[in-house]
């Protein structure tokens, strides 16, 4: 899971820039607004859960690591 | 009578020392600590020979020290030049050299970007000090940590005169030179002033600071909100990325006042899990910068009902000079708010293209005449013989008039409407046409989110007008043909997009506002074949 995500945001977001599974995707220069929202519709469908908009927060979408922490606790949920 | 900013903003130190007047991240600054280090940052940059007049460079992320630095540069006479942090080396290099900067004031996060500037000169004049970011490899004679700032001995005063520059700040110039437009104290404080009663701002009050320095909305969060005792709250960057966790921010921090563009506030409408929020602390709701699509804004006023909405407009030139307190009524038809009425003081003109003034129901351009009109663009004369112009106004006076380049019609009470800039009026096939109406008319289609309409210059003289459009989710793109029709009802046929795209998302500038030159590159001309005849 946590491979899928990273390359999803790497190669469809960030145009391939190489990035680590704790570097904080939201400070400035890497995603924007905009790609928040598709890496919440790509998550959707390639897992398929369904993520309300109160659960996409800073902490769960910080990094590579928190969004699979917060997916493998739906999961188990 | 205050006439300095810095003078405005201790106004409220003597009110009350201890109130806090800037919050970012957990970290709160009071009234007292921003008069006592904005005076040690001033000593300091006079010690290192920054006199009345010189510009000086703020390179920030947001953060507390980037208003300490505001009020430092400029009580030591200098005026400030906030630097785009996300702009590209280059670019920010030649906004240096063109007003040239030799000090700068930055932080420890910009340290690799710091480098990356001072590193690329190209000609430029040298950095020779660098304050906020102690590292010999910046390559500039003085470094000073602002730890050494504080060391700094007791501030003088200097003699700064209302008219001296305040700030300068940097758009880009239709030919890609960015152009500086200018700021003094009197024209900013004046706006600061026109806001914070317009706003009703007062002491205790909880504002946002969600626009960054280099965007002229920020004057309204780091000027007026200090002039009058409030609060302003710094919201950190990641938030102004996740909706949810701004609409956390804004109840957790019990925000009174939001000022933004009307993206942020569609962002927060559609994603901010508002139905979870109290948001019942929001007085005032202020957006501006472009056009706010009216079903959206009406979603949102349903939402927060405690609050009161307000269009408020202006280009940089002018810091913001009209504003409109939106009522439901003005929200009947799905044209967007009107942009109202010019702030006291000032005076408003709409001219056809023979600058002879219009009546009512008349589109012409709209000119302004206000005291919180900029002096000039920086070191170009040219772009002042343009912008300026000096006339009789309706009192018989004769005054300096801006013209803003944005079409208007006075309703006849004296609310204006923006019908769109005078530069987006196309001529296609002899028609002219206001592209902005065709956006306008897209729009009203329920399933669109945003649109964008451009005219695309075509092989062999075939031009187009080429929508491009979001849709909400749940919807796809066979719906095109349905906007189409319903866009034929509102729209001349020869106004009517050729091709409608739609995109998942619509290019933004820095600002976030569309862009649409970036659009207009992404569009391929020859792609214009493929699209079916009307």
């Amino acid at each position: 899971m946590k491979e899928s995500i990273r390359r999803f945001i790497s190669d469809q977001l960030l145009s391939g820039t190489a990035i680590a599974d704790d570097d904080d995707l939201l400070l400035s220069g890497l995603l924007d607004s905009m790609s928040v929202m598709r890496l919440v519709a790509h998550l959707e469908k390639a897992f398929g859960v369904k993520i309300p908009p109160q659960d996409v927060v800073i902490e769960n979408f910080t990094s590579v690591d928190t969004i699979t922490a917060y997916l493998e606790g739906k999961e188990a949920a | 009578m205050t006439t300095l900013i810095d003078r405005a903003m201790e106004d409220s130190v003597a009110r009350d020392p201890q109130a806090p007047v800037l919050t970012f991240a957990g970290t709160t600054l009071c009234y007292q600590d921003l008069a006592q280090q904005s005076d040690k940052l001033a000593s300091s940059l006079m010690e290192h020979g920054v006199r009345r007049g010189d510009r000086v460079g703020l390179y920030f992320n947001k953060s507390i020290e980037s208003v300490v630095a505001l009020y430092g540069v400029i009580k030591a006479g200098a005026a400030y030049v906030p630097l785009d942090p996300d702009a590209p080396t280059a670019r920010t290099r030649l906004v240096m050299d063109q007003c040239g900067i030799d000090v700068l004031i930055s932080h420890p996060p910009m340290r690799t970007k710091l480098r990356q500037v001072l590193a690329c000169r190209d000609g430029g004049d040298v950095v020779r000090c660098v304050i906020g970011v102690d590292d010999p490899e910046t390559g500039a004679a003085i470094g000073l940590s602002w730890e050494d700032v504080s060391q700094a001995g007791p501030f003088l005063r200097p003699d700064v005169k209302e008219d001296d520059m305040a700030y300068i700040l940097f758009t880009s110039g239709s030919t890609g030179v960015p152009k500086g437009i200018m700021h003094t104290h009197r024209s900013g404080l004046a706006y600061a002033n026109v806001a914070a009663d317009t706003y009703d701002v007062r002491p205790g009050d909880r504002l946002s600071n969600h626009p960054p320095l280099h965007f002229d909305m920020s004057l309204f969060d780091y000027i007026s909100g200090p002039i009058r005792g409030a609060c302003t709250v710094i919201i950190p960057e990641p938030y102004t990325k996740l909706p949810a966790s701004l609409s956390k921010l804004i109840e957790d921090e019990r925000l009174t006042h939001w000022y933004s563009v009307p993206f942020a506030l569609i962002q927060l409408l559609e994603h901010g899990a508002l139905d979870q929020r109290d948001l019942s602390s929001l007085r005032w709701v202020v957006f501006a910068g472009e056009p706010f699509v009216a079903k959206h804004l009406k979603n949102l006023m349903a939402r927060l009902p405690a609050a009161r909405f307000s269009n408020s407009y202006g280009p940089t030139e002018t810091n913001q000079c009209t504003y409109h307190h939106i009522e439901v009524g003005d929200l009947t038809d799905d044209r967007p708010p009107p942009i109202g009425r010019i702030w006291d003081g000032a005076e408003a003109l709409v001219v056809d293209g023979d600058d002879r003034n219009v009546g009512p129901g008349e589109q012409g351009e709209l000119l302004v005449s206000s005291p919180t009109m900029m002096s000039g663009y920086w070191r170009r004369p040219d772009l002042n013989d343009k912008a300026f112009q000096s006339r009789r106004g309706a009192a018989g006076n004769t005054a300096l008039f801006y013209r803003t380049g944005d079409m208007v019609v006075d309703d006849g009470s004296g609310v204006l409407r923006f019908l769109g800039r005078k530069d987006r009026q196309v001529k296609l096939r002899g028609f002219r046409i206001e592209l902005d109406e065709v956006e306008a008319a897209m729009t009203c289609y329920p399933a669109v989110d945003e649109a964008a309409a451009i005219l695309v210059k075509g092989e062999d003289g075939h031009d187009a007008i080429i929508a491009a459009l979001t849709l909400k989710s749940g919807f796809d793109a066979d719906v095109t043909d349905e906007i189409r029709a319903e866009a034929a009802k509102r729209l001349p046929a020869y106004a009517l997009p050729e091709r409608i795209d739609v995109v998942e998302r619509l290019p933004r500038t820095a600002t976030d506002k569309i862009d649409r030159q970036a659009l207009a590159r992404d569009v391929q001309p020859s792609r214009l074949a493929e699209s079916s005849p009307l």
